[in-house]
């Protein structure tokens, strides 16, 4: 698992990054909006920790550019206690948490926990990309023409939709998608990107995935 | 009954058989059986009674000029493959063959019908060595032929069935149940023709 951590405190951020590694995840920092947004942008996280008080571009900013893309990633901020407008606003922006600063550290742990297990299951049940729109409830791949997807199939296109843009890697693909199975060979994920490279065509849409065997692959707008 | 082919039956039958040894040139090949273009390959020529009603349904006069000029579907052959990249291989090979033109074309595959139909449909316009209805030898004689998969074909046969089937309930449910069947085979027949490509390495 791995999070982004933009906070412009030297020192705390440091620190945190030590803490929440000690736990097991990977950390990535950020000590301006600017970077947390072109981080975001670039790669995949499984959650975001935003301070919301930070050069160049403040964490709202951040995070209506990061939802604007249609990226779901689950986003955390750090406020400041006084900061009531900014908590509402931050999370009207699409925020899936706050902690007000200071805050223990074995609460952030357990909120980070509780938000990466929240985005495995984390479905939304229409996603619209180019003229295409994959129903997560019917599993449905719509654009020119419809046709319907296997469940492994609609998960995995989801995934890349969700990361659009951003090269995901064949492990990444294998962890969240087949829960990094043993019992299953890896090369899967080349079979299942194979089936959906056709399939967006069969259906006319105007994207494609690209990346060879073994990717990384990606799914972008043609 | 009135003779709505105009005594040009047997001339029908010629440039089908024609036709059809034209396809399996270059879709069957004697000496390995899984090199085979398609799986089934059928020809008719349309009943003299079809074609009478199929001229009264479209307001025609029932006569040869309608059957052999208007309608084109006088001589119909069916291509069913296995595969998906094979109806478009189907399609380019029966170009090629000699004295036969695409008078039309229409993919129902890229462009689905909005009950979920899938086909390749042409209308041939052939020049045969046979006296056509205006007399002339090499005549001229109109086929029609369909080519699709055999998840396309099995579905057009059941959806034939249900469309004909008079006091249906449900009738709604049951096209959308159906159209879902058509997305469901379509998308089965992409991941065939993918395994079949991650084998040979295409």
């Amino acid at each position: 698992m791995k999070i982004l951590l933009a906070e412009d405190e030297a020192e705390l951020s440091r620190a945190l990054k030590t803490i929440i590694e000690h736990e097991g995840f990977l950390v990535d920092l950020s000590s301006d909006g600017e970077e947390a947004e072109s981080k975001a942008k670039e790669n995949i996280y499984d959650c975001i920790i935003l301070d919301i008080m930070m050069p160049k571009k403040n964490g709202i900013d951040v995070l209506r550019g990061i939802r604007s893309r249609g990226d779901r990633t689950p986003v955390l901020m750090l406020t400041a206690k006084a900061e009531i407008e900014d908590r509402v606003e931050g999370l009207d922006s699409g925020a899936d948490d706050y902690l007000t600063k200071p805050f223990a550290m074995k609460e952030l742990l357990a909120r980070i926990r509780s938000m990466t297990r929240r985005s495995a299951s984390y479905n939304q049940k229409k996603l619209s990309f180019g003229n295409a729109c994959l129903d997560m409830e019917i599993f449905e791949l719509k654009s020119i023409n419809s046709i319907r997807l296997a469940n492994k199939e609609a998960e995995l296109l989801s995934y890349l939709v969700q990361n659009r843009s951003k090269d995901c890697t064949e492990d990444e693909l294998f962890e969240h998608i087949w829960n990094g199975n043993e019992e299953i060979d890896q090369g899967i994920v080349w079979v299942y990107v194979s089936y959906l490279k056709k399939k967006l065509q069969a259906v006319k849409a105007d994207s494609e995935i690209t990346g060879d065997r073994k990717g990384p692959y990606k799914l972008i707008l043609r | 009954m009135i003779d709505i082919y105009g005594g040009q039956r047997d001339s029908l039958e010629y440039v089908m058989k024609e036709l059809e040894e034209g396809i399996r040139s270059f879709g069957e090949s004697p000496e390995d059986k899984d090199r085979a273009l398609y799986e089934h390959l059928l020809c008719r020529v349309k009943s003299e009674e079809s074609m009478i009603e199929k001229c009264e349904r479209k307001g025609l006069a029932a006569e040869p000029y309608s059957a052999l000029r208007v309608i084109t579907d006088a001589i119909g052959i069916r291509i069913v493959t296995g595969f998906l990249d094979d109806v478009y291989a189907c399609r380019d090979g029966i170009e090629r063959l000699p004295g036969v033109k695409i008078y039309k074309e229409k993919d129902y595959i890229k462009n689905v019908k909005p009950n979920g139909y899938r086909s390749y449909h042409m209308i041939l316009d052939i020049a045969a060595d046979a006296v056509d209805i205006d007399g002339k030898k090499p005549g001229r004689f109109f086929a029609e032929v369909q080519i699709r998969t055999i998840a396309m074909d099995s579905w057009a046969a059941l959806e034939h069935k249900i469309k004909y089937k008079k006091g249906l309930k449900n009738v709604e449910l049951i096209t959308a149940e159906l159209k879902r069947c058509a997305d469901e085979m379509a998308s089965t027949d992409v991941s065939m023709q993918t395994i079949r490509d991650l084998i040979t390495g295409k």
